[in-house]
């Protein structure tokens, strides 16, 4: 733009906004700091963080930001041109198997379990589970856009390399695929601390014994297990993500991460039509569904859980009501729970999504008050993007929906119908992915 | 040493960090020492592909901010940061008159583009401070 810009962020953020200067072409970039947080903090505390010492540079703020803007540039500073840089070695070893884990683990490539060592052979037996080329780009490099872990490239081999590592077989190599192409990679790197899901859908459930019954969503099938590993290694390794105080800056981390929470439908015990197919797809194709958001909570601890008889279109709205606003539900439900929702005259998701659209509430002061709204939806309101635009002209003990839209309300079924227990995700939808096409 | 020093000794590159890493655990397996009869693997990188990095010349400085106009941009509407440009606003005003000082938000939310704001800086600014949060 040709003008001197200072950036300005807590020193909490110091090694971030560093590596970020860096990655972006400007390594001497004059940053300022103030003392972490800025949130919270009264007028007069922020007034008196301008005149104190920038906890880096010791300077005063106000006056390091005068002396910053009026210092004639050094040479460094002056700097142009473009530079590739590497992501480390080719191969690792040879060594032994034991140095190979230590290795991988010290340098940050793996989730802190023991991987598979992804020997060249491995990779190439991994790579007979796709038709495509080893040196298909899934993804080129992007310069300059999005998020910083979110511009590396890379190639169906690349993808490879991270299913060995998780223990995946060839045969689940296209739901990687998948996954990988959809480019949401797990470990999102928000202080949020957001986790993820994915859903499989279509005839590979069986193929691939991925469980939908008993235990679905614990570690009972050697497919869920490391299916779900795969797309966090990616997250790692694919796009330089996971890198603690940098690409990851998640406060509490999310035990999602290990495993990203996948989910098979029973298709066969569901009385709805199933998630990909009212994305689009046809019953027969695969697909596979990957969401994110905060977390998944069990429905054990909605109000009105113990009543008789069970009303679980009131019990989901109650859960829904404590969520993320601006993300979106996910509903896991047993089989038994959906059956006696068709009982209660739920004969489709959409029309239980609508029960829950129009039933679940807030007052706008909460709204405004939520986590969200003031630094993501707020500015959408500014943009005049609906229904937020609306609702921040609406007197504050107006009642407005808990959702945007019905569409927000996903749900899914599967279980082994030991119990009626359902679990909502307070996640939203990303993307779909056919498998299909990665076969 | 600091990763930023690092970063800017080794040509910028994260990659040449994670290089310096593993020079770092070989140490350390040479030290705790392999068991010769050990079968001897050889692993390939699980890495994508860096994207290359473009250099951007700093924008040149004046000799002093006399006349000039600066805008305080909140880029994040994180909590509080706000109050801070008012306060910086303040600050200036008060000790340096003759600089005139422009508060703006960024639209959209966080990681959202404002080219409209960027231009109305470029057309009317000498220099500009970012809130970026937190």
């Amino acid at each position: 733009m040709g003008v001197p810009a200072i950036p300005m962020c807590t020193v909490a953020y110091k090694e971030l906004a560093d590596l970020t200067a860096a990655r972006d072409g400007m390594p001497h970039l004059r940053e300022v700091f103030t003392p972490h947080p800025v949130g919270g903090k009264t007028s007069a505390e922020l007034a008196a963080y301008l005149v104190n010492p920038d906890p880096v540079s010791g300077i005063p703020i106000t006056k390091e930001i005068v002396e910053d803007l009026t210092r004639p540039l050094s040479a460094d500073e002056m700097k142009s041109g473009t530079r590739s840089i590497a992501a480390g070695p080719a191969t690792y070893g040879p060594a032994s198997a034991d140095n190979l884990q230590e290795l991988f683990m010290t340098n940050g490539m793996t989730d802190y379990l023991p991987i598979v060592i992804p020997t060249a052979e491995k990779v190439e037996a991994m790579l007979k589970g796709t038709s495509h080329s080893p040196d298909e780009v899934l993804r080129t490099p992007l310069q300059g856009v999005g998020y910083t872990s979110a511009r590396w490239g890379y190639t169906v081999r690349q993808v490879a390399v991270n299913a060995v590592m998780a223990g995946c077989k060839p045969e689940y190599f296209p739901v990687v695929l998948a996954m990988a192409f959809v480019g949401t990679l797990g470990l999102f790197g928000s202080t949020t601390s957001s986790g993820s899901a994915i859903v499989i859908n279509g005839p590979i459930r069986d193929k691939l014994n991925v469980n939908y019954g008993l235990g679905a969503l614990s570690p009972f099938a050697h497919s869920n297990a490391t299916i779900g590993r795969s797309w966090t290694l990616m997250g790692k390794n694919l796009t330089n993500g996971g890198i603690l105080g940098d690409t990851y800056q998640g406060s509490q981390g999310n035990q999602l991460d290990y495993n990203n929470c996948v989910i098979a439908e029973d298709e066969k015990n569901s009385p709805w039509t199933p998630l990909h197919v009212q994305f689009g797809y046809k019953a027969e194709e695969n697909v596979v569904s990957l969401f994110g958001g905060p977390d998944v909570r069990q429905g054990a601890g909605a109000r009105g859980a113990g009543a008789e008889p069970a009303m679980f279109d009131q019990q989901i709205s109650y859960m829904c009501e404590s969520m993320v606003g601006g993300s979106g539900a996910l509903a896991i439900l047993d089989p038994l729970v959906a059956k006696r929702l068709v009982e209660q005259g739920y004969e489709s998701k959409e029309k239980l999504s609508e029960y829950v659209y129009k039933n679940t509430k807030r007052a706008v002061k909460d709204f405004k008050e939520s986590f969200l709204a003031p630094f993501h939806l707020y500015p959408l309101a500014l943009e005049g993007r609906e229904p937020y635009a609306s609702w921040y002209k609406l007197p504050d003990d107006a009642v407005i929906p808990f959702f945007p839209s019905a569409k927000q309300i996903n749900f899914v079924v599967c279980g082994g119908q030991a119990n009626a227990f359902f679990q909502i995700a307070n996640m939203n939808h990303f993307r779909s992915e056919s498998i299909d096409k990665w076969m | 040493m600091k990763r930023r020093e690092l970063l800017s000794l080794f040509g910028m590159s994260p990659g040449l960090l994670l290089e310096a890493g593993v020079a770092e655990a070989k140490d350390k397996n040479a030290v705790r020492g392999a068991v010769e009869s050990d079968p001897k693997l050889t692993a390939v990188s699980p890495k994508g592909t860096p994207p290359p990095i473009r250099l951007y010349a700093m924008a040149p400085r004046a000799n002093s901010l006399d006349g000039k106009t600066l805008y305080l941009v909140d880029a994040t509407h994180f909590d509080g940061s706000e109050t801070l440009l008012m306060e910086m606003q303040a600050w200036f005003r008060q000790n340096v008159p003759s600089l005139k000082t422009v508060f703006r938000k960024k639209a959209g939310a966080y990681a959202a583009d404002d080219p409209k704001l960027w231009a109305e800086i470029k057309a009317n600014a000498y220099a500009t401070v970012m809130a970026i949060g937190h």
